[in-house]
């Protein structure tokens, strides 16, 4: 084991340590701060119901992923390749993009209803536009000698695409890709707390009515460890797929 | 030579120009890093307002041997880097200008030259007015204001060497100030580089791979020897100054380059064998 | 010429949005009329300036102190590597843990006040200025380094002079993208509890099943987080004027 895994091994059990002496020792309220062993304990104790909300809202993250991922690559691609539209569209976008996504959630949720349809969507969305900002950024940052290069080879605008743009463009889009992990999964959890009746954001809602703060922070942490498992396949993926970096 | 012979002859030479004393006096310097021993016993001396060029094979030691001098790198234990005859700590009491110019971007040449005054304390605003004056003396004047990305490769050359010349120290260590620039610009520096030496007088060390270049400006050339490095060869340029470039035909420079190339071929030979097995 | 740049697409959208609705006959569940819904918000002009003012300080404050914050902390990492090898990771973690989640009990802690939104604006905010300073703070040549220490700086001056504003291209990138993240974070801490503020005005909105009112909210939100990114950026052209031309 190396020093860094050691010491960053090191500052999490520290923390906990920390955080489990302090709400002993200054007695704080379950309802203010429980002690991560209760966190664990709740969780433990609660698991089926809590298990159930995390595999619907890890579907809905994943099924709200696959269709964003593949839209926002799709879409950047088109646009790499129409350079007038892209002029015309990509100002737009940004303004459509400056609002947080947050704020679209109430109007997903009129419109699609308070099934999972609504959450796909909403994931879809966030999604899709992460991973089309960063693709397009990459298919753009090309040098462009490079091209000149390939289409004094014979190559037109798709083998430049093919060839050149996407690989060049697979690191930003790989980013994008794993920044998008994580917020799918938060986008699922708002939404389902704005309306629903599974899930985990559904389970957090229902907790803060009943005042059950335990049960708030083992859905919680449920929801933490999907996401970060989420996160480290991704990352895992991105090694093997950018593995020239 | 005896003590008392010594002290006769420094006195039958009073009144003869800067007496001899050490600005500089290096004593068995060596470096290791890890398995690589980039010095080995460096024994030098340089005399106040001397020019000291200093070639030597790639990769011999001599950016260490400046990094040492410079007080950014430490020597191994067992040598002494003396500075007017005294071992202090040498962070900020030598003008040391790197291989690269280093120029900042968000600076301007005027706030890139003052860089060094800045970090000294020196009120910004007299800084900038010396800077002002000096400008012409660099060939800078009306590029005061411009950016170093906005320059040619030989004005950001003497940006930096401005910076240096404004971090007012007695020594001064150039580290291939003209390496990166094409035959033309590098003879008008050299010539412009003496100019300047002769007006601001300083006690200079300068690195280059450039024979020619080490025999036209130096009061002595220095050759190094293949790693590890270790004084080679010192050759005194009785050359007479101010130097011109009809000098460089000259037989009395052929007869020093001549000398010095056999020595920096035999130790370029040593690198290229030891790199090649 | 910058003006237009900016005006230009905003126009464009809203012809978009004014045509597409006239000749695809949207039904106004879905979009009404542009129009419609700038006049929702001309009728009740105070109350959405109330809003738009509310959510801004909250986004403002925490999205500002979380950029320190971001600095700060990457400054600490970037001098004393234990300390980033310890600390890091948690960095990472907490990002993955859905703080929208925590709006319940961050709300608990500081009641319903500025400061329960801005501490989720925060927590949004300084992990990608921390990512991204302490990227550019390594990203400096070690020779620059040198220099500066042969001058005699001290590692203030070396900071002020060398690290800092070499970092600060970067350290926009990060800017840019958290003033969106600071927003929905004050936006998503008013759907507990608060009674005033963008995020609580979009919530009326859904209870009530008002179309209009919701997307005069959500053009309030746009506004808010144009009024941030525009600044960003303004400060930006003007501290890293020299980035361009790299
Ligand atoms: N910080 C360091 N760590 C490890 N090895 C180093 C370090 N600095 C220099 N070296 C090694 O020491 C030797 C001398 O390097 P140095 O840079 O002093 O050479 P140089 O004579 O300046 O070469 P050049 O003429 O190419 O500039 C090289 O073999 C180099 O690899
Ligand atoms: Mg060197």
């Amino acid at each position: 084991m190396n020093a860094a895994l050691a010491r960053g091994l090191g500052g999490g059990v520290l923390l906990l340590v920390l955080w489990e002496a302090v709400v002993r020792l200054a007695a704080i309220p379950p309802w203010i701060l429980p002690p991560p062993s209760g966190i664990v304990a709740t969780t433990w104790s609660a698991r089926g119901p809590l298990l159930d909300a995390g595999a619907m809202t890890l579907f809905e993250a994943v099924t709200g992923y696959g269709i964003g991922a593949v839209l926002g690559l799709v879409l950047a691609m088109l646009l790499a390749l129409a350079t007038p539209v892209r002029k015309l569209v990509l100002p737009m976008v940004v303004v459509v993009n400056s609002v947080p996504v947050a704020a679209y959630a109430p109007l997903a949720l009129l419109w699609f209803g308070t099934g999972a349809l609504s959450k796909v969507v909403m994931v879809a969305f966030i999604v899709g536009f992460t991973v089309f900002l960063n693709a397009l950024d990459g298919l753009l940052r090309v040098d462009p000698a490079a091209v000149a290069l390939l289409r004094s080879f014979g190559a037109g605008p798709l083998g430049v695409l093919w060839r050149l743009r996407l690989p060049t463009a697979l690191p930003a889009i790989m980013v994008g890709m794993r920044v998008s992990t994580v917020r799918s999964m938060i986008v699922a959890i708002v939404t389902e707390m704005l309306g629903s009746q599974k899930g985990l954001g559904w389970t957090i809602f229902e907790a803060v009515l009943q005042i059950d703060f335990l049960r708030v922070w083992a859905a919680i942490l449920v929801a933490s460890l999907i996401s970060l498992g989420c996160f480290a396949a991704v990352s895992a993926l991105e090694r093997r797929v950018v593995f020239w970096r | 030579m005896t003590d008392a012979a010594d002290q006769l002859d420094q006195l039958l030479t009073v009144g003869e120009a800067p007496a001899a004393r050490a600005k500089l006096q290096l004593n068995g310097v060596s470096r290791r890093f890890g398995a690589v021993q980039a010095l080995a016993k460096v024994d030098l001396g340089i005399a106040e307002g001397e020019f000291v060029t200093l070639i030597g094979p790639s990769g011999c030691g001599k950016s260490t041997l400046f990094n040492i001098v410079a007080g950014l790198l430490e020597a191994d234990t067992g040598g002494e880097v003396l500075l007017d005859g005294a071992a202090t700590s040498l962070l900020g009491k030598v003008a040391f200008m790197p291989q690269r110019d280093l120029l900042l971007p968000w600076r301007n040449v005027l706030d890139n030259a003052i860089l060094a005054a800045e970090v000294e304390g020196r009120p910004k605003r007299a800084a900038r007015e010396t800077a002002r004056a000096m400008a012409a003396d660099f060939g800078l004047k009306g590029f005061e204001d411009h950016y170093p990305q906005q320059l040619s490769g030989g004005m950001r050359q003497r940006v930096a060497l401005m910076r240096t010349f404004m971090f007012d120290r007695d020594l001064m260590l150039l580290d291939e100030p003209f390496g990166a620039l094409d035959a033309l610009t590098r003879a008008m520096m050299q010539r412009w580089l003496l100019d300047i030496w002769s007006r601001y007088r300083r006690t200079i060390l300068f690195i280059t791979h450039d024979i020619d270049e080490a025999i036209f400006l130096g009061d002595r050339v220095v050759v190094m020897s293949a790693r590890p490095g270790s004084i080679k060869l010192e050759r005194r340029v009785e050359l007479p100054r101010p130097r011109d470039p009809a000098l460089l035909t000259t037989p009395a420079f052929n007869a020093i380059k001549r000398e010095l190339l056999d020595a920096v071929e035999e130790e370029s030979m040593k690198t290229f064998a030891a790199g090649a097995a | 010429m910058a003006l237009l740049r900016l005006v230009l697409p905003l126009l464009l959208l809203a012809a978009l949005w004014e045509g597409a609705v006239a000749l695809l006959q949207i039904s106004p569940f879905y979009l009404p009329p542009l129009r419609q819904v700038l006049g929702a918000i001309w009728a009740l002009g105070p109350a959405y300036a109330q809003a738009f003012m509310v959510t801004l300080g909250e986004a403002v404050a925490g999205f500002v102190v979380g950029g320190l914050v971001g600095v700060v902390s990457a400054t600490a990492f970037h001098h004393q590597r234990w300390l980033r090898d310890m600390l890091f990771p948690l960095f990472v973690a907490s990002q993955t843990v859905p703080v929208i989640a925590f709006g319940a009990i961050v709300v608990l802690w500081f009641g319903n006040t500025l400061l329960a939104k801005a501490a989720i604006a925060f927590y949004l905010t300084f992990f990608p200025v921390t990512v991204n300073a302490l990227a550019g703070f390594e990203a400096v040549d070690p020779r620059q380094v040198a220099l500066l220490r042969s001058f005699g700086a001290s590692r203030r001056d070396i900071w002020w002079k060398l690290l800092l504003p070499s970092a600060l291209p970067r350290i926009f990138t990060a800017l840019r993208l958290s003033a969106g993240l600071a927003l929905a974070g004050a936006i998503v801490g008013e759907w507990f509890g608060a009674s005033i503020g963008v995020g609580a005005m979009l919530l009326a909105a859904l209870f009530n099943e008002q179309v209009v009112a919701m997307w005069a909210a959500i053009l309030t939100a746009a506004a808010v987080g144009g009024a941030i990114f525009g600044v960003v950026a303004l400060v930006e052209a003007r501290l890293v004027f020299w980035r361009d031309e790299l």
